[in-house]
């Protein structure tokens, strides 16, 4: 298994395929981001950090759900997994711990030093 | 609904891999799909084919490992349990499969040896690398007529070898090899036998096995070296070493050996010793009182020592060319040439003389060639039929795929059963070859070459490579043609096959125009050999007997004996001999030299023989100058001198001026192979005779050549009678062309064989496909003949179009062939090509009609009824 590191995208696309819930596949997750956070992504990009995840252990996925316009293919949705939820709650936590230990004084923008 | 780009898309699921290839492209089309409502068909289409390219990345295309479970094994025995069960359901096109393949694998397998074994010919010898011939060639620019530059010859000064061993420190050892002929007598046995004085080192560089005795015998010149077939000649089951045998070389030279030793000339040597003598007896002898430069012995061999190169001995050869030069006028060197042992006898063509005589390179390559390409046929007619069978095994192969089999597996089943087939071919051909075709060849021509290969890695080599070959050439369409099917559409009976394919069509064509190629060539060859045979000689060959007497006392007993016999006309004595002895000779005509043929002969000769006289006379005993000066010349030397008026022309010969006195008509003196060249006519006296030319009366011949014989034997006991009958002087070249004859003969016959074959299995096979709709036509009152034609309109196009492409083809091919051989054919007629038609019509509607019949017999009834 390869580090369990979380990258930035990784991160986003982690959160992403957890606020979709059952309906995280390649391109809902595209859409989502482009449209929550207003970062344009190549399809080809989402799915290199979907593996990649996978291969982590931090999603799992199964096949389903064909339409028509993908020509009768089938999907393939991605879940959270429990390690997936940790690392989400880890990097969430990280941030926070840090966020928190930023003297007052630092984010004080209105008054000018003296 | 729009579709994004074909090629785009095949692009995709070509590299990408199988296992994700369907959410990534269904990715694809859905934002494809999405873009062409958002932006409109243009765009999604160029953002299509970025997706795709950024889609091109090794994740994405690198194969997952699959964890099969491995039971290759047994899917191999159940391949060949299958594809042997099918060989015996479909008995007649196996058969066919496996015997047009082994005869063709049995020429190919007999071709190779014959090729192997003169390639790998003299590799016996140990010390081969550091053997060379060492050869001379001699300027031929001042001749007339003849093609300006030089010629190679084996024939070396004689002095030259001792005087390199001597100077020459690179040099190890020199052997040179004179021939000579003598009479062999042990006891009441007596033959003329050929004899090779050699120097004393010829048995360390040649590494003829010694069978008994003494490889160093030579070194005593009372002792000689004889090789097993002249030991069994001689003494039978008896020990040969330390007997002794009597050699007379003429009337004063009569010498007593010891057999020092016996060796097997082995039957991978080119050089054909069998007699060997000490050159040290050669000098002894002394049949010329002084050997020099202006002697020429047979062949000069050297051997290097170990580790020096060939070049610093041909870099000092300059001094010798002087030393030669200035010697002998008559032969002017240019150069001196080093010819490898190794390779040495498929240069037998392009040496003068040579001693080492091996195949016609072209020969060897003209019969590599026949034989791959009845290889080619033979795997056609493989492909041919197993393309038509493979769709009485459609639904096997749907089944095979339905439950999981994988087109891999499928073309492994094909090419498995398709390698059993030729491995099964490949074991017949060995046979056929061993037990037919090599003894067949070696009666044909004057070899022995035993079924033997040159080394371990040749027969590994060559039967894997060809098994190989056959396999992949023969299998690998069908294979890959079968597995391409798509299950359902087999298994639903869509599939239409081997109807009108065009492959298969196009195969036997091809193999048709090979066939027309061979049989009109095959032809056009008999055609021209019945030429030959029935060619006008130049002269009267019947009724004429040649003695050879070999020397004076003997020719004029012999003359006295018979000159007033009653059955015989006339009679002549002669230093040569029309048909089996004559020399080439230069005349010198203003400073110009022409290369003509010489024959000495005596008074009432050019009568005796026939030879037909064009103009002038004949020689005239009466005429003191007919003894020395007059010369009568063919009509061949005329025209290359340019003489408009031969008669009192002058040219010198042996720096006697002659004068012409008579022309005869041209005549054939050598086989049919050589150009004519120009002769002369002159009279030497008569201690110089070799033979007695007589001439018997019609009818008499055979009578009087016994009455000869016994003569001989009362006259000389001591000498065996060597007699021919005129007609059989040209024996050799009969018995080469009667053995090409054949040769031709049986390949192109074994082509009309093998495409006849493929014919026959596959219109055996286009009838059990068609059979019910024939039992429908019958039903509804079709006769045969509407069947027939039906039926043989495919195949009459095949083979009109073969014809037309095969019959030229051959016809040229083997006019150049012919052309090579023989300088003088005659015009090939339209006989060949009408005779090629009639025996190709005749097969195909054997072949063709053999079919029939099963429809003729069939009872529509059993066929219809069968649903």
């Amino acid at each position: 298994m390869k580090g369990t590191y979380l990258g930035e995208l990784e991160e986003l696309i982690l959160l992403t395929v957890g606020v979709l819930y059952d309906r995280a596949y390649g391109v809902s997750i595209q859409d989502e981001i482009e449209n929550q956070v207003g970062r344009k992504l190549n399809i080809s990009a989402v799915h290199a950090v979907l593996k990649r995840l996978e291969e982590k252990g931090f999603i799992s996925s199964s096949m389903g759900g064909a339409t028509a316009e993908r020509g009768g293919r089938r999907k393939r949705f991605f879940h959270l997994t429990s390690m997936g939820k940790k690392a989400l709650d880890e990097a969430n936590d990280l941030r926070t711990q840090l966020y928190n230990r930023i003297p007052k004084v630092a984010l004080q923008f209105n008054t000018l030093p003296a | 609904m729009i579709t994004p780009p074909r090629w785009a898309d095949n692009f995709l699921s070509w590299y990408c891999n199988p296992d994700i290839v369907e959410e990534v492209q269904g990715d694809a089309h859905e934002l494809f799909q999405k873009r062409v409502r958002d932006s409109g068909p243009l765009q999604a289409k160029v953002f299509f084919i970025w997706d795709v390219i950024r889609f091109f990345r090794w994740s994405n295309i690198k194969r997952s490992k699959t964890t099969y479970s491995s039971n290759t094994m047994t899917m191999f025995k159940s391949y060949l349990t299958v594809g042997f069960r099918n060989a015996l359901r479909h008995r007649l096109n196996s058969t066919i499969n496996i015997l047009g393949l082994s005869l063709a694998l049995g020429v190919t397998i007999t071709t190779f040896v014959f090729v192997d074994n003169m390639i790998s010919a003299d590799s016996f010898h140990v010390n081969k690398q550091r053997i060379f011939q060492l050869t001379n060639r001699i300027r031929t620019d001042n001749r007339i007529k003849t093609e300006v530059g030089l010629e190679d010859w084996s024939d070396t000064p004689i002095v030259l070898g001792p005087l390199l061993a001597a100077e020459q420190t690179a040099i190890e050892s020199v052997v040179r090899i004179e021939f000579d002929g003598g009479a062999v007598r042990r006891g009441e046995t007596v033959f003329n036998e050929s004899l090779w004085f050699v120097d004393k080192d010829f048995m360390n560089m040649f590494s003829f096995p010694v069978l008994k005795g003494d490889r160093a015998a030579l070194n005593s010149p009372s002792q000689i070296i004889i090789t097993k077939e002249i030991s069994d000649k001689y003494f039978g089951s008896e020990d040969p070493i330390g007997q002794q045998i009597t050699i007379k070389f003429d009337e004063t030279r009569k010498i007593e050996f010891t057999i020092g030793a016996v060796i097997d000339r082995t039957s991978g040597s080119s050089l054909y010793p069998q007699i060997l003598i000490s050159m040290q007896k050669f000098e002894d002898l002394k049949f010329k009182e002084n050997y020099d430069w202006t002697y020429q012995t047979d062949a000069t061999f050297i051997m290097l020592k170990p580790s020096t190169s060939v070049s610093v001995v041909a870099g000092a050869m300059d001094k010798y060319k002087v030393l030669q030069n200035e010697a002998s006028p008559q032969w002017q060197i240019a150069d001196f040439q080093f010819h490898p042992l190794e390779g040495l006898n498929l240069k037998g063509n392009t040496i003068v003389s040579a001693v080492s005589n091996g195949a016609h390179p072209a020969g060897l390559i003209a019969l590599s060639v026949v034989s791959g390409l009845l290889l080619l046929l033979a795997s056609f007619n493989y492909m041919n039929i197993s393309i038509a069978t493979v769709a009485t095994r459609l639904k096997e192969i749907g089944i095979r795929k339905v439950i999981g089999g994988r087109k891999k597996e499928i073309i492994q089943q094909f090419l498995t059963e398709n390698f059993l087939l030729c491995s099964i071919s490949m074991a017949v051909g060995c046979l056929i070859s061993y037990i037919f075709l090599l003894p067949g060849f070696n009666s044909l021509y004057p070899v022995n070459i035993p079924f033997h290969f040159s080394s371990g890695n040749v027969i590994f080599l060559f039967f894997g490579g060809l098994l190989l070959f056959i396999g992949f050439i023969s299998g690998a369409y069908p294979a890959f043609y079968i597995a391409s099917f798509t299950p359902i559409s087999i298994l639903r009976g869509k599939e239409k096959f081997g109807q009108r394919s065009l492959l298969s069509r196009i195969l036997l064509t091809s193999q048709f125009v090979l066939a027309f190629t061979t049989i009109v060539g095959a032809f056009v060859f008999i055609d021209n050999s019945l030429y030959l045979k029935n060619k006008d000689w130049g002269y009267n060959h019947d009724q004429i007997v040649a003695v050879r007497t070999g020397d004076k006392e003997k020719y004029l007993a012999m003359r006295d004996r018979f000159t007033n016999n009653e059955n015989v006309i006339g009679l002549a004595g002669t230093a040569n001999h029309v048909g089996l002895y004559y020399q080439h000779k230069l005349v010198t005509h203003h400073e110009q030299q022409l290369d003509i043929v010489d024959f000495k002969v005596g008074f009432n000769y050019l009568e005796t023989m026939n030879i037909r006289l064009k103009e002038g006379r004949f020689f005239d005993e009466q005429i003191e100058s007919d003894h020395r000066e007059s010369v009568v010349i063919n009509e061949k030397f005329a025209e290359q001198m340019n003489w408009d008026e031969p008669l009192d022309q002058t040219f010198e010969l042996d720096s006697t001026k002659m004068f012409v006195i008579g022309v005869v008509e041209d005549f054939h003196y050598d086989g049919f192979y050589n150009v004519l060249g120009p002769i002369i006519f002159h009279i030497v006296p008569d201690d110089e005779f070799q033979y007695l030319a007589i001439k018997v009366k019609p009818g008499q011949l055979n009578q009087t050549e016994s009455s000869i014989k016994q003569a001989w034997s009362e006259i000389a006991p001591d000498d065996p009678y060597n007699g021919t009958i005129q007609d059989d002087v040209f024996s050799d070249f009969n018995r080469d062309n009667n053995a090409n004859l054949k040769l031709i003969g049986f390949i192109s016959g074994l082509t009309v064989i093998l495409a006849s074959l493929g014919l026959f299995g596959l219109v055996s096979f286009n009838i059990t496909r068609r059979l019910k709709e024939f039992s429908v036509r019958k039903v509804f009152g079709a006769n045969i003949s509407q069947i027939f034609r039906l039926m043989n309109k495919d195949y009459v196009w095949i083979l009109g179009i073969s014809f037309a492409v095969g019959a030229p083809l051959g016809f040229i091919l083997m006019n150049s062939l012919i052309q090579t051989i023989y300088p003088d054919p005659q015009a090939a007629g339209p006989i060949p090509f009408m005779v090629a038609v009639v025996i190709m019509l005749i097969t195909v509607s054997i072949t063709v009609g053999s079919q029939l019949k099963r429809i003729i017999k069939e009872n529509p009834a059993s066929t219809l009824r069968n649903e």
